[in-house]
């Protein structure tokens, strides 16, 4: 039965592509439908998700061809150790989903519903193929899928306001994108191959070139921008808090990850290539470390707590850049996880945040105070995911944070321990200040006051996902079997 | 062709790329900043065209009356997949241009600072 694992691999990408296509037909004259085929099709890609994870824990990585010709000429699609973050990627939106169905009755007209369900699909199978494809090319397609859809989903339910902060993110988005794309073409001219690990061995022969350089940085560069590495963040905090709270977990949580898996292919290409991986780590590190502290104190000076959430995930994209840069096996495996862990968290803190402005109407921590008295368990999955991305023990947050900072003195880096430690105050500053909004004080309006907890539909989600965030800092083991291997076969290219 | 060191067509491929980039950063109207977004993306296709020319090679298409040395194809189905990505970013963005005019009746980036 596990032989046969492997051979699902393509629909691992073509499941939710194919479902996107569908969802208009499906939905036509009844649009609840949308999105209840979205969720079927969201858990079938579970269970191939679960059952490659399963065959992968078996046997180690593997790899498919597609259309009869072998590697390097054929088309592969590789699930190595990294690619295990495909289960919980398709995994959380197995809970946004079912969220957003309730949640869109007053944002969206129902005859839109069914684009909204197609777009969250088209980012689903963009994310997944990202992350499993061999190829360069695809890579840039599959990067193509998730962004434009992303531009879309943003622009999706708000009017001007919300078209802008879209144009933003589209601007500075098509321009990394096409960073990809040049850094493509060069790599191809260079060496006559796409496939990544042929590229690599290839690049290797080949000895160090400044094209070769030249296509590294502008890769590093594009992938900087998608992960909204500070400085390079501006379009994120406007696209991420006025996107509806579905769409703000998927692109906070999972879209951004695009850059830093991006940051990981590169990271494999340089390794052989005799590229200045010292510079490379330099870099990472250092912005890295401002990106932390910056994207925390930005936070502390947000009202919006929508707003608040998106600086938080400039600071925790931070934290795992940091972590790659540091490139010590500690600081590795925490960055690694930390693409799991704060996907996790931000997608609860996102969701639950969605829940109380559909519930009371508002959005900023002066308006929303004394909530947690009137929905008291969707604020205490807030305090949860607050208390995870603070990094405090038991929580998810706190071991990946934890072997960052080991990997940060295992380095010799002891300095950028001390600007993670700092972030982390600061962090601890602005989700206290929520929380004190939220629990200790008097509500001051009256629609606060009157309103209720959320429909199950959208209450389960977010307190699921709470729940999640307790038991995976307890277990927080799982993630590590994955990472440990793959790192340490990073560290063996590096000669570390 | 090769002048005073620089092999011209590549250096005619980041003249015109920088060209684009000039205009999406110092322009400020919104639908001259997705044009100069189009001139980097031609200038990126000419890039990947351009190193996918053989000398004297032939269209690698098997008929009758073509020999050795090919063209290498990859680089024009890359630049065709490459070209449908960029127009659908331009539709993209001109549908999220339109709704910006209906909404705040300018296009123009300075004047959507001022606004609140």
């Amino acid at each position: 039965m596990s032989a046969a694992w492997p051979t699902l691999l393509p629909w691992l990408v073509v499941l939710p592509l194919a479902g996107a296509a569908l969802v208009p037909i499906v939905a036509v004259g009844q649009p609840r439908r949308a999105g209840r085929f979205t969720l079927f099709v969201v858990l079938l890609t579970v269970v191939v998700a679960a059952g490659l994870v399963w065959h992968l824990s078996l046997t180690g990585p593997f790899s498919v061809s597609l259309g009869g010709w072998a590697a390097p000429y054929g088309i592969e699609l590789r699930f190595d150790r990294f690619a295990a973050w495909t289960l919980p990627l398709a995994g959380l939106f197995a809970f946004v989903v079912p969220f957003a169905w309730r949640y869109l009755d007053g944002t969206l007209p129902p005859e839109r519903w069914a684009v909204f369900y197609a777009l969250l699909l088209l980012n689903l199978g963009g994310l997944l193929g990202f992350s499993v494809t061999a190829d360069l090319f695809n890579l840039f397609v599959a990067m193509e899928v998730v962004s434009l859809s992303s531009y879309a989903l943003v622009a999706v339910a708000g009017r001007g306001v919300a078209a802008w902060a879209a144009l933003k993110y589209l601007l500075l988005g098509a321009v990394s994108s096409l960073l990809v794309l040049f850094a493509v073409g060069l790599l191809f001219t260079l060496t006559g191959s796409l496939n990544l690990l042929d590229v690599t061995i290839r690049l290797a022969a080949g000895g160090p070139s400044p094209a070769a350089n030249l296509a590294l940085a502008s890769l590093t560069v594009a992938f900087m921008v998608k992960a909204a590495l500070f400085p390079l963040h501006v379009w994120l905090p406007d696209a991420h808090a006025i996107a509806p709270s579905p769409v703000s977990a998927v692109l906070s949580g999972l879209v951004v990850k695009v850059g830093i898996v991006g940051l990981l292919r590169v990271l494999e290409l340089a390794v052989g290539s005799g590229a200045p991986l010292e510079v490379f780590n330099q870099v990472l590190m250092l912005l890295g470390a401002i990106a932390i502290v910056m994207g925390a104190f930005l936070a502390i000076f947000q009202n919006d707590i929508k707003l608040m959430l998106a600086y938080s995930t400039i600071s925790n994209i931070g934290y795992i850049v940091l972590g790659l840069g540091l490139a010590s096996p500690f600081a590795l495996i925490g960055g690694s996880v930390h693409v799991f862990n704060h996907a996790l968290i931000k997608v609860t803190l996102f969701l639950a945040a969605g829940a109380i402005i559909h519930q009371t109407g508002f959005r900023t921590l002066s308006d929303l105070r004394g909530v947690a008295r009137v929905m008291p368990q969707t604020s205490a999955a807030m305090a949860i995911g607050a208390v995870s991305i603070v990094g405090l023990p038991p929580t998810a947050g706190f071991v990946c944070k934890w072997y960052i900072a080991l990997g940060a003195f295992e380095a010799g880096q002891g300095g950028y321990g001390f600007a993670l430690v700092f972030g982390a105050l600061f962090i601890f500053v602005y989700y206290v200040r929520m929380l004190n909004a939220f629990y200790f004080q008097q509500p001051v309006r009256p629609e606060v006051a009157a309103a209720r907890e959320p429909p199950w539909s959208m209450r389960g989600p977010v307190l699921v996902l709470a729940a999640l965030c307790l038991i995976m800092g307890i277990l927080g083991g799982i993630p590590l079997t994955f990472v440990e291997p793959a790192v340490s076969d990073l560290l063996l290219s590096m000669g570390r | 062709m090769v002048l005073f060191g620089l092999d011209l067509d590549y250096a005619a491929c980041v003249v015109l790329f920088c060209l684009g980039l000039y205009m999406l950063v110092a322009k400020s109207n919104l639908i001259k900043k997705v044009l100069g977004l189009n001139v980097m993306e031609t200038a990126v296709f000419a890039f990947i065209v351009t190193a996918g020319m053989v000398e004297g090679g032939d269209p690698p298409i098997l008929v009758a009356g073509t020999s050795p040395p090919y063209a290498s194809p990859i680089p024009h189905a890359m630049v065709l997949t490459g070209i449908v990505v960029a127009v659908s970013v331009t539709a993209v963005a001109l549908a999220l241009i339109v709704q910006i005019h209906a909404h705040y009746g300018t296009i123009e980036v300075d004047e959507l600072k001022e606004l609140p």
